[in-house]
């Protein structure tokens, strides 16, 4: 079969099994990168960089595109699940499982707590408030050198190898082993997520984003829809952090700077925020230009700007958008 | 394509039969057949990963062209052992991330032999980390604090520059003598300022001085308040801890607020690229210099002078001179090992001494064994504006302090351990 005619085939498919057919094509991606992506210039750490921020990206979106709120201040609970991790391995335990649990309960909780307080606004002072709550957690994590190591960040702790029974998986040396350790993290992460979007309440958020008077009107709870969907993408960010500190093996202040909450709404503006995997792709795209156009130029963030606004100007609905938008069509 | 129009139009259906037919042709006729190459053919690789961008910006740019000074003049040369050197340069944009992500980058992709980085002490620290976990020898030419060769030292890891309390050391005394004991610092809030400011505490609390300090970001512009704080502590000296872009704001504004008249100023370093950037009221104080261009009679001086002069107009720093030692002592540790294993080259580097077209300097400058930090001389003296006929010369040396002199061993905490 030629492409062009499985491409037509697949259009043709009724849409449950054209989601089914792009799942499974998106999972063998991800499954096949380390083999392919030395191919195209990239290494495997890159790939794990990708699958870590995409699931942050994911997260955040969780609250941007089902949820129709905008934080830009999501890096903070991200950087409360890399010192999370990072405080455990150097501190307490050397426990990667432990480390994980940590760094995303204290992400996760502090989402809980501030959303809280963040999910009686609205529009711009939602925005405003989530930045202000970020910049607290940034500057703590700035001055308090003690515990955190201040600006040259938390150093000392490794990942540790996981032991189940009689295997052990050597995720402190291999790559590649790592890489698929954090791919099944990333797949149960993202497997709640769709089970929870897919869930009555997952399509509550989805009336919250459209129209919060009429969803006010069909008697449901919109701050507190909005506070549990803060909270959940919280949890799931701080899932990511814990990882992203796995991958590293140091935790610092930029993991919860607000620039890098503008990178991962850039990621999932980019890639699509009304679809499932465009964070992802926006993701990929972020991450593989910045590392190709940096070891280009000095003015490698003035590509990655650029392209963020021809995708904003052309593409409104973002990369995945694309499709969505011709078959609407 | 749309219905009922005319099958002979090239529709999308065709150009993605016609782009899969070309990729299928193509994967046929381009890819190259499989040929071993002979190892002279294989380039040796080294990475560099510096800020190139944000307020360090300013010596990481020096130090990169001195590093490209120095492979120019090996390739020409014949490269090493025959083969030509390739330098891959990334810029860690002055955050701790990136230049992790950088140092994998070199690493990983572009499998470099050795890897080099960074003027920032955090990331330093941060890369250097990596490098170990990775099993590549690491040396920093220019980041600063202690740990890196101090009780945080590794076999694979070595420095070129000074430690914090090696410079602090060099001029604690001087400044004692030149202004008195009451001192005001101005420190970044990360390792390098930490470290540098608690050498000079110790020094100046053992002279029986007092002090008073201000922590501020690393990339903090404006001093006003800082100032107006030092100036109500009335202080013999003010210490400026600052480094780059935030070291030359600092200065202009010691010099706008008059405040040249009312203390002395001075600190661990004071850099030709800041120096350069200030204007001449503020060209003043007494600092260190890991390296100074003006060394009448020493051999081969006037020429790497001569080159980077050449090359890049610019007057030669200790930050040129920084890179152009980092690829030679690459360069010479791989070919008295001869071979590429970390473990062969770091044992090849431990103790081994410079040549003098490297050095650069009188004496013996060699890289420690026990800490592996290089071991050259501290140039101490004062910054004062330039003579009309020699506008690169606003530096005279009081004094040449020995590095080991500065930080003997025993006070480094480094207990060298190597892999068996």
């Amino acid at each position: 079969m030629s492409l062009a005619t499985a491409a037509a085939a697949a259009e043709a498919l009724p849409s449950a099994q054209r989601r089914l057919l792009a799942t499974a094509g998106v999972w063998i991606i991800l499954i096949a990168a380390p083999f392919w992506m030395p191919l195209v210039g990239g290494y495997t750490d890159l790939g794990t960089r990708v699958i870590v921020l995409g699931l942050a990206a994911m997260s955040l979106n969780f609250l941007l595109g089902y949820t129709g709120m905008m934080s830009f201040g999501h890096a903070a609970y991200f950087g409360l699940g890399v010192y999370g991790a990072g405080l455990i391995l150097k501190d307490v335990t050397a426990s990667t499982p432990l480390a994980l649990v940590a760094g995303t309960l204290l992400g996760g909780i502090a989402g809980v707590v501030f959303g809280r307080l963040i999910a009686r606004t609205r529009g711009v002072a939602f925005a405003m408030i989530t930045i202000a709550f970020q910049q607290i957690l940034y500057y703590v994590a700035y001055k308090w050198n003690g515990v955190t190591g201040g600006f040259d960040g938390l150093r000392g702790f490794v990942r540790q190898p996981i032991h189940l029974g009689p295997l052990v998986l050597n995720i402190r040396s291999n790559d590649l082993v790592f890489y698929y350790f954090v791919l099944a993290i990333f797949a149960l992460a993202v497997g709640a997520m769709g089970l929870i979007l897919r869930s009555p309440f997952g399509r509550t958020l989805l009336a919250v984003r459209e129209n919060q008077r009429r969803a006010r009107f069909l008697g449901i709870d919109v701050n507190r829809h909005v506070w549990l969907s803060f909270s959940v993408s919280a949890f799931f960010i701080a899932i990511a952090g814990a990882l992203y500190a796995l991958l590293n093996n140091f935790a610092d202040p930029s993991s919860m700077y607000y620039v890098l909450s503008g990178q991962f709404v850039i990621m999932a503006v980019m890639g699509g925020m009304r679809t499932f995997w465009g964070p992802l792709l926006g993701a990929a795209v972020f991450v593989v230009l910045q590392n190709y156009f940096s070891s280009i130029t000095l003015n490698w963030l003035f590509f990655v700007g650029l392209l963020f606004v021809l995708v904003v100007m052309f593409f409104p609905r973002g990369l995945l958008g694309i499709f969505q938008r011709r078959r609407a069509a | 394509m749309v219905e009922g129009k005319p099958s002979g139009r090239l529709g999308r259906r065709r150009i993605l039969q016609a782009g899969a037919a070309l990729g299928a042709v193509g994967a046929v006729q381009v890819t190259s057949p499989f040929i071993v190459k002979a190892l002279g053919e294989v380039p040796i690789k080294f990475g560099y990963e510096d800020p190139l961008t944000g307020s360090l910006s300013i010596v990481a740019i020096s130090e990169i062209q001195g590093a490209k000074l120095a492979v120019e003049e090996i390739n020409k040369k014949g490269g090493i052992m025959g083969r030509q050197l390739v330098l891959y340069v990334e810029d860690s944009a002055n955050d701790v991330g990136t230049g992790v992500e950088k140092e994998r980058l070199l690493i990983d992709k572009y499998h470099c032999n050795i890897t080099f980085g960074d003027v920032n002490s955090g990331i330093a620290y941060a890369v250097a980390q990596v490098a170990t976990e990775k099993g590549v020898l690491h040396i920093v030419p220019g980041g600063h604090t202690d740990p890196i060769t101090g009780k945080d030292c590794t076999w694979n890891v070595f420095r070129i520059c000074n430690t914090t309390s090696m410079d602090a050391n060099a001029i604690s005394n001087i400044l004692i003598k030149k202004y008195g004991k009451r001192w005001y610092f101005v420190t970044p809030d990360y390792a390098y300022g930490h470290t540098l400011q608690a050498a000079f505490i110790k020094d100046l609390k053992a002279a029986g001085g007092t002090y008073e300090y201000a922590l501020l970001p690393i990339a903090a512009s404006d001093f006003s308040a800082t100032l107006i704080k030092a100036k109500a502590f009335k202080p013999n000296v003010l210490l400026n801890n600052m480094g780059g872009l935030a070291q030359i704001d600092l200065m202009k504004q010691f010099v706008e607020f008059g405040m040249e008249k009312e203390m002395g100023l001075g600190g661990a370093l004071y850099e030709v690229e800041e120096i350069v950037a200030v204007p001449a009221a503020a060209q003043t104080g007494w600092w260190d210099m890991e390296w100074w261009w003006n060394q009448p009679g020493v051999p081969h001086v006037a020429e790497f002078v001569a080159a980077i002069k050449k090359k890049y107009n610019k007057i030669a720093s200790a930050r040129h001179w920084f890179g152009y030692v980092a690829m030679y002592s690459g360069k010479l540790a791989i070919e008295k090992a001869k071979s590429l294993k970390a473990i062969d080259l770091a044992h090849a580097l431990a103790g081994m001494e410079l040549p003098p077209e490297v050095a650069l300097q009188p004496g013996k400058v060699f890289y420690r064994a026990g800490d592996h930090q290089l071991m050259p001389n501290i140039f101490a003296g004062e910054v004062h504006p330039p003579p009309a006929n020699n506008p690169g010369n606003f530096f005279t040396v009081a004094e040449m302090v020995s590095a080991e002199k500065a930080w003997p061993l025993a006070d480094t905490g480094c207990h060298m351990k190597y892999p068996a």
